[in-house]
């Protein structure tokens, strides 16, 4: 117990220093280099809700960019039409888990390659709504000049505040998945992943959770959506097309599916390696391709699992899960 | 107790707990990697920030763009540069995505540019010219959309002419050279076939030329047997014909099977390289107003143009490519009459500002800017001959 006690304190420590480094990185920095920091705090949110979907629960989606659509767009009219960022979160939020909810149906009867192409549908259907119901959305021209949010003397407007605004945000959704992937739930949603069956058996009623693991992820996925309108105050049905679903799926399977904080280095990896990489100027999307798929091949666990490889070598404990190896079974 | 609470879960805490410790450090060093590389501006240089359509589906505007601007560059150079300094042209690839050319403009500003030339997309345009506007610098494009230049951004210039101004400036060749009375419209039931079509209706309306036919079709349709034969028992003295390459190549091609008579006129796609070699032959004699085009030789800057960007890139260029190459220029030639780099004072000057080729001849064509950042200037109507588009007229700027 004494060890477990001390590697909690160590856990906690590592926690608080991130944040802290989180807080100082973009001190002193460009706005470029805040604003991508921005969008891969984003990003992070839209993973962790597809993480919680996918790599928790085990359901496939690959509709998660078309609820950060619903969130963006529901946001988007709703400040233009001079609600306050803070009332129109809570609309955008319930609209996506309702509609998770709904989406979750057909997960019931379909597993698998089928549910992909369910969702795949999904997401399509939402991006044609949104490019031809031209008086609601703005057609192909999209929307624009979202202002940014205020709370009292603090205003977002300029990247600095609003970084830090992202960046409360996305430590209050980290804690409220912590909180879910700990609870009862959570540990339901994981039963579901292993063995539905097996679940059903010991009474997780797997209908319930389904539903619920696509209307969490879902709702996480408008909230990432609802940060996207007024970072960049420009939104269109092409910024929530099927690539961004499948960039979405890439971060939680890079980072590490069923990891809590695989979500946080997938998005690093989608979202700050291209831009580390632009210095090799026409090569740099071939390299950023090259690295993912030696990263798949190798590690097919996501980055996360190499330090769980290297310590299972080096440092052996107890065995906990042999077949977490290759990470999270995913259908 | 503890083991039993995590027989069910992966017990990630142990997993990942410690493991923390090592992503913490691959994201510092992800994180840490650009903040170095940010190089600083020496007083010698004046950058210009080539933002474009470099990968993604925008790659064959975006790299066209690029190229007529890097030859622009290397011609500024040789003539002196912008103020007596030389000229850099950093380039950074949208991957034709709004977003990412957003955050490329916002670094290209944050890199000490004066102005930014791009993007091509409208849909880039619309987002990023936001961010050139809040730093005041002056910005180039290479879009089309009606609506950039109706948002009121004293920053933003068109280096060719809006959507808008495109559809009208064919009334004069039907009223004028077809002597047209009676004409039909064959269009593409998408945004783009719809948004030309109403407009060419109401032009016709005000030239007090009637529309006796109007044929939609669907994108990406196949078979135009019925829409052709539509038009042929019509027989309008004229047709309108306003769709996508593939589209425009099928739609020739089934013309010339039935051999409709009349005269088939479209706004630039009509006469398209890529549509004359999906048609072939059937091309032959289509006609077309171009708001610029490489094959316009007798002007003598464009002939210099397409000769030299022949040379450099062993291949001919689009007018995306001429787009690139005026906007280098023109920032050049209004920069030089301002006598220094500052947005505002550049913006002051364009409003309302003529370029005239006497004077600066690399502009090409006699060019003016309204005080939106529109831009007008003669414009040509090719027809197809011998395979190629050749220039058949020239009209005035509108």
């Amino acid at each position: 117990m004494r060890g477990l006690s001390l590697h909690r304190s160590w856990r906690l420590l590592l926690i608080v220093a991130l944040l802290a480094a989180a807080i100082l990185l973009p001190l002193g920095q460009k706005n470029y280099f805040i604003y991508v920091l921005t969008s891969w705090l984003i990003f992070t949110i839209a993973a962790m809700g597809l993480n919680l979907t996918l790599g928790y629960a085990g359901q496939i989606s690959l509709a998660q960019a078309s609820f950060m659509a619903l969130g963006a767009y529901t946001t988007a009219l709703m400040t233009l039409a001079g609600w306050h960022w803070l009332v129109s979160l809570p609309v955008g939020l319930t609209l996506c888990f309702v509609v998770g909810l709904v989406l979750g149906y057909p997960a019931l009867r379909v597993k698998g390659h089928f549910l992909a192409f369910v969702t795949l549908a999904f997401n399509t259907l939402v991006f044609l709504v949104l490019r031809n119901e031209e008086w609601l959305t703005g057609g192909t021209y999209g929307l624009s000049g979202m202002p940014r949010p205020e709370f009292g003397s603090f205003s977002t407007d300029k990247q600095l505040p609003f970084y830090y605004f992202t960046l409360g945000v996305t430590v209050l959704a980290a804690l409220g998945l912590w909180a879910i992937v700990r609870s009862p739930w959570g540990r339901a949603f994981k039963a579901l992943r292993e063995n539905p069956i097996r679940a059903e058996s010991l009474g997780v009623d797997t209908r319930r959770f389904t539903l619920l693991a696509f209307a969490i992820g879902s709702a996480y996925g408008g909230l990432a959506g609802a940060l996207v309108t007024p970072l960049v105050q420009f939104i269109e049905p092409g910024s929530f097309g099927l690539a961004h679903s499948l960039r979405i799926l890439l971060m939680v399977v890079v980072g590490g599916a069923g990891y809590f904080f695989g979500p946080f280095i997938g998005a690093a990896v989608v979202i700050l390696l291209p831009e580390v990489l632009r210095f090799t100027e026409g090569y740099y999307l071939i390299i950023y391709s090259a690295l993912v798929i030696v990263m798949l091949v190798f590690v097919p666990s996501g980055l996360i699992g190499i330090f769980g490889k290297l310590r299972a070598r080096f440092w052996p404990r107890r065995q906990v899960r042999a077949d977490m190896a290759e990470g999270a079974r995913l259908p | 107790m503890k083991r039993h609470r995590n027989r069910f879960s992966v017990d990630w805490e142990d997993k990942v707990g410690r493991s923390k410790n090592y992503s913490g450090l691959l994201l510092a060093a992800l994180i840490a990697l650009p903040v170095g590389s940010v190089s600083a501006q020496t007083a010698n240089t004046v950058k210009l920030g080539m933002v474009g359509e470099l990968s993604g589906a925008g790659a064959p505007s975006g790299t066209n763009w690029r190229d007529g601007a890097r030859l622009a560059v290397t011609e500024v150079n040789a003539a002196g540069g912008i103020l007596g300094k030389k000229v850099e042209m950093p380039e950074y690839d949208t991957q034709t995505d709004p977003q990412v050319s957003r955050a490329l403009v916002q670094k290209a500003i944050d890199e000490g540019v004066v102005a930014i030339i791009g993007t091509v997309y409208s849909g880039s345009t619309l987002v990023n010219m936001l961010v050139a506007k809040q730093n005041s610098i002056p910005q180039f494009v290479g879009s089309e959309a009606p609506t950039i230049v109706e948002r009121g951004n004293p920053f933003v210039y068109r280096t060719s002419s809006g959507a808008q101004k495109g559809v009208p400036a064919l009334t004069p060749y039907f009223k004028d050279t077809l002597k047209a009375k009676k004409v039909g419209v064959a269009w593409v039931n998408n945004e783009f076939g719809r948004g030309g079509r109403n407009v060419f209706i109401a032009e016709m309306k005000k030239a007090g030329i009637d529309v006796i036919i109007d044929v939609p079709s669907e994108q990406a349709q196949t078979d135009y047997a019925a829409d052709v034969a539509k038009l042929k028992s019509a027989n309008p003295d004229a047709v309108f014909v306003y769709m996508n390459q593939e589209e425009s190549a099928r739609f020739l091609i089934e013309a010339k099977k039935q051999t409709l008579p009349m005269p088939l006129v479209g706004e630039v796609t009509l006469t398209e390289a890529k549509v004359i070699e999906l048609a072939g032959p059937a091309a032959e004699g289509a006609i077309a107003h171009v708001g610029v085009t490489a094959t316009a030789t007798e002007v003598p800057g464009i002939a210099a143009f397409a000769k030299s960007f022949e040379e450099t890139f062993k291949r001919k260029p689009t007018h995306d490519a001429i787009k690139g190459y005026v906007g280098v220029w023109s920032t050049k030639y209004v920069m030089d009459m301002v006598g220094k780099t500052d947005g505002e004072a550049f913006s002051k000057k364009m409003k309302g500002l003529c370029l005239k080729v006497a004077d600066h001849p690399k502009i090409l064509l006699d060019t003016c800017w309204d005080d939106r950042g529109e831009m007008s200037r003669p414009s040509f109507m090719v027809q197809v001959k011998g395979g190629s588009p050749v220039v058949i007229g020239a009209v005035p700027a509108n």
